[in-house]
């Protein structure tokens, strides 16, 4: 396989990597430049860059507000998915009556793409009483679909002959699920917060909807919301950008592997 | 995860000494210590120094702070400059201001805007304000 | 507590397995019930309520009435719908687009070239990131006045006058379907990548002393056994990008005029802009059976392989 050169490969993914990450540099460059960002033609290298933009921003929202309210309904998302799907997955590892009429539920609920429920989930929330809560920010994704299978397949793979042992031993089926299963479990857990991180972090429709009071704004919501009364005017709204975008992409580069190994599994056995 | 080979290690330094508790330790370290810093800063001084078109201190000027409003920006208070040219301004409520200078006789210098990192940071101006003269 | 006490007590007497066996179903039920539970108020509640909706005549301050199929009617003469119903099948019929040039980026970082991780890495990075800030940054590349896409065609003399990419009927839609690759880009190319490292590498050496060449090898053997990742992306891009209201929602509103506008904006508008929940409801009900048809033609075009996707 060493008969064809490198460098076309190795050109065409540079290329690639470049595409991929211009834009960003182009949002970075415009939230530090200090002259006007409007100036024809754009400096490539922002002149006199400063942070004055980011200052400006925390003082203009309650940023460390929106944060808190992200980082409340991802946790309270997080925590649910994995106590919920864990149990739900165990469960279908198990052999019971109806479990094919479970089966084809949860397959058919998955073609259920969230964005055509919107209007009855809200009327369901109202109904709740839950509009405008945390709880009713997260409820929805409580539990998913996909990461259910990726429980049960991960539970499935334990081999039962160490689960057999394990109650020859006496063990009770609870100490059986902790100190067995669960640790066996823990890709399809770190899939399982993966998902769940990405979808709650990011989710901006239901937010939309749901809240009211600015103060229960999350952070994708507070950015809608400050394109739509600064109309770009300022790069203010680019610094509010990347101020968004890093811990998204912290998170992304510290736990990188997990990160793809978790969406892979989650779009392969999902 | 391949801390989980190491026995030796005793559980808290893997469940604790691993980037994913480091990392935001660290900003939160830096985030504190900002704090801190900022608010051992925040007397909202802004000192100065007038001078006219030859480079010679300014007595008796009038310095005004103007604080950025949404759109405007808005005249907020006055000082006026000591014997030396010099003046200070307390009490700066503002991360985004501008100071000029004025006198009868030596006209008025330019806005100079002042951005700072923080509400009411204390700062020295580094260029005086200089009045163009008569 | 009651468990320990019961697997203490002599396991020999029939009834008690009976006994255990009812206590294991309902534990089954109870793990089981709260995934259900949300899944009932938040999937197939609403779907129903949907198809309910779309017969009556309803806002929250009125009474329903039943109308019968007088929604489904107004939509055949509502030119908006019309509109959002062709955008939204111009944005799946866009999908192939990225997964061909994924397909070449995943044959690429396959290849035993040194920093391919370094490449993956990049690559599959905006696919995690939040979309409305993507929006947001996509806005500012094709922004008409400094965007770089204007900055460059004008540098480079291609354009005399800036194109306002984002204000232009023509160019509205392509503007947003080309966020929505670069986002997705990353994602096929890991998923293909995938299905690139299944295949057993045997065969291509078998084929190469048979004496096919590359091109040949890629017709014969990848392509087909890829047929099941590349559906995967498929189906995953497909709902990604006609569920994309993020995207379109912050880069155009759904404008200019309604240039941009797909169904779910459109279904957001009318309910919770215009609060016509009844309408909305009826769009709803037309939008999902779409995407049912969708789904179900590309399962056939796969081959009826779908069930390599579902298999868990």
């Amino acid at each position: 396989m060493r008969r064809y050169p490198r460098w076309p490969i190795h050109l065409a993914l540079i290329l690639t990597s470049f595409v991929m990450l211009v834009p960003f540099y182009w949002v970075f460059k415009t939230s530090i430049s200090g002259e006007n960002i409007f100036n024809y033609p754009p400096s490539i290298i922002p002149r006199n860059p400063n942070l004055f933009y980011y200052v400006d921003v925390w003082y203009a929202i309650p940023f460390a507000r929106y944060f808190l309210n992200s980082v409340i309904v991802t946790v309270l998302t997080i925590a649910a998915n994995i106590v919920l799907n864990a149990m739900a997955g165990y469960a279908l590892t198990r052999g019971f009556r109806g479990k094919t009429f479970i089966l084809m539920l949860f397959l058919s609920c998955m073609m259920v793409p969230f964005q055509a429920t919107i209007i009855p989930a809200y009327l369901i929330t109202a109904k709740l009483g839950l509009l405008d809560s945390y709880l009713g920010l997260a409820l929805p994704q409580f539990s998913t679909i996909i990461c259910i299978f990726v429980f049960k397949a991960s539970f499935d793979a334990i081999p039962a002959s160490l689960i057999d042992a394990a109650k020859v031993d006496g063990l009770s089926e609870w100490r059986i699920i902790w100190t067995i299963m669960m640790p066996l479990a823990k890709s399809a857990m770190a899939t399982n917060v993966i998902l769940s991180f990405i979808w709650s972090w990011n989710n901006f429709l239901w937010p939309l909807i749901m809240t009211r009071s600015p103060e229960m704004q999350t952070l994708p919501l507070g950015l809608s919301r400050f394109l739509s009364y600064q109309e770009d005017t300022t790069g203010a709204l680019y610094a509010f950008c990347i101020m968004v975008l890093a811990p998204g992409i912290l998170l992304f580069l510290l736990a990188q592997k997990e990160f793809i190994q978790g969406l892979t599994s989650g779009a392969t056995k999902g | 995860m391949a801390d989980e080979d190491d026995f030796e290690r005793p559980r808290w330094k893997v469940w604790l000494l691993n980037r994913f508790v480091l990392t935001p330790v660290i900003l939160l370290v830096i985030a504190l210590g900002w704090d801190l810093y900022a608010s051992m800063n925040n007397d909202g001084l802004i000192v100065g120094r007038v001078v006219d078109a030859q480079g010679n201190p300014v007595a008796d000027a009038d310095v005004s702070l103007w604080i950025f409003n949404f759109t405007t920006f808005n005249e907020n208070k006055h000082v006026t400059s000591g014997p030396d040219g010099v003046f200070t301004i307390t009490g700066n409520p503002s991360h985004n201001v501008q100071v000029t200078a004025q006198k009868p006789g030596l006209g008025a210098s330019p806005r100079v805007p002042i951005r700072l990192y923080f509400r009411s940071q204390n700062v020295t101006l580094k260029e005086p304000l200089v009045l163009p003269g008569a | 507590m009651v468990s320990l006490a019961s697997e203490v007590e002599p396991d020999r007497r029939a009834p008690f397995v009976a006994r255990k066996s009812t206590r294991q179903a309902v534990l089954i039920w109870c793990f089981l019930a709260p995934s259900l539970l949300i899944f009932l108020l938040y999937r197939i509640l609403p779907l129903v309520w949907n198809v309910v909706l779309s017969f009556e005549a309803w806002s929250p301050l009125k009474p329903a009435i039943f109308i019968g199929l007088e929604n489904y009617e107004e939509m055949l003469d509502d030119d908006v719908f019309w509109q959002a119903l062709w955008n939204t099948l111009y944005v799946v019929a866009s999908a192939p687009v990225g997964i061909a040039i994924a397909l070449g980026l995943a044959l690429l970082v396959d290849t035993d070239i040194r920093g391919r991780n370094i490449y993956r890495t990049l690559i599959f990075l905006s696919y995690p990131l939040m979309t409305v800030a993507v929006a947001i940054i996509w806005r500012w590349m094709f922004d008409e006045r400094v965007g770089l896409f204007n900055y460059v065609a004008r540098s480079l003399h291609l354009v005399d006058a800036p194109i306002p990419f984002l204000n232009s009927f023509t160019w509205a839609l392509p503007s947003v379907i080309a966020a929505n690759i670069w986002q997705m880009l990353g994602f096929y190319m890991i998923i293909l990548l995938t299905g690139l490292q299944n295949i057993p590498g045997n065969l291509y050496e078998a084929a190469e002393i048979d004496g096919a060449n590359a091109f040949r090898r890629f017709l014969r053997i990848t392509l087909p056994l890829l047929r099941p990742s590349i559906f995967l992306c498929f189906v995953i891009g497909m709902l990604n990008s006609v569920t994309s209201f993020d995207l379109v929602y912050v880069m155009t509103g759904g404008g200019p005029g309604r240039a941009t506008e797909i169904l779910v904006t459109y279904i957001y508008k009318l309910g919770f802009v215009q609060t016509r929940f009844d309408y909305a409801g009826a769009v709803t009900v037309v939008f999902f059976v779409l995407l049912l048809v969708i789904a179900w033609a590309a399962n056939r075009l796969s081959g009826g392989n779908a069930g390599a996707v579902e298999r868990d």
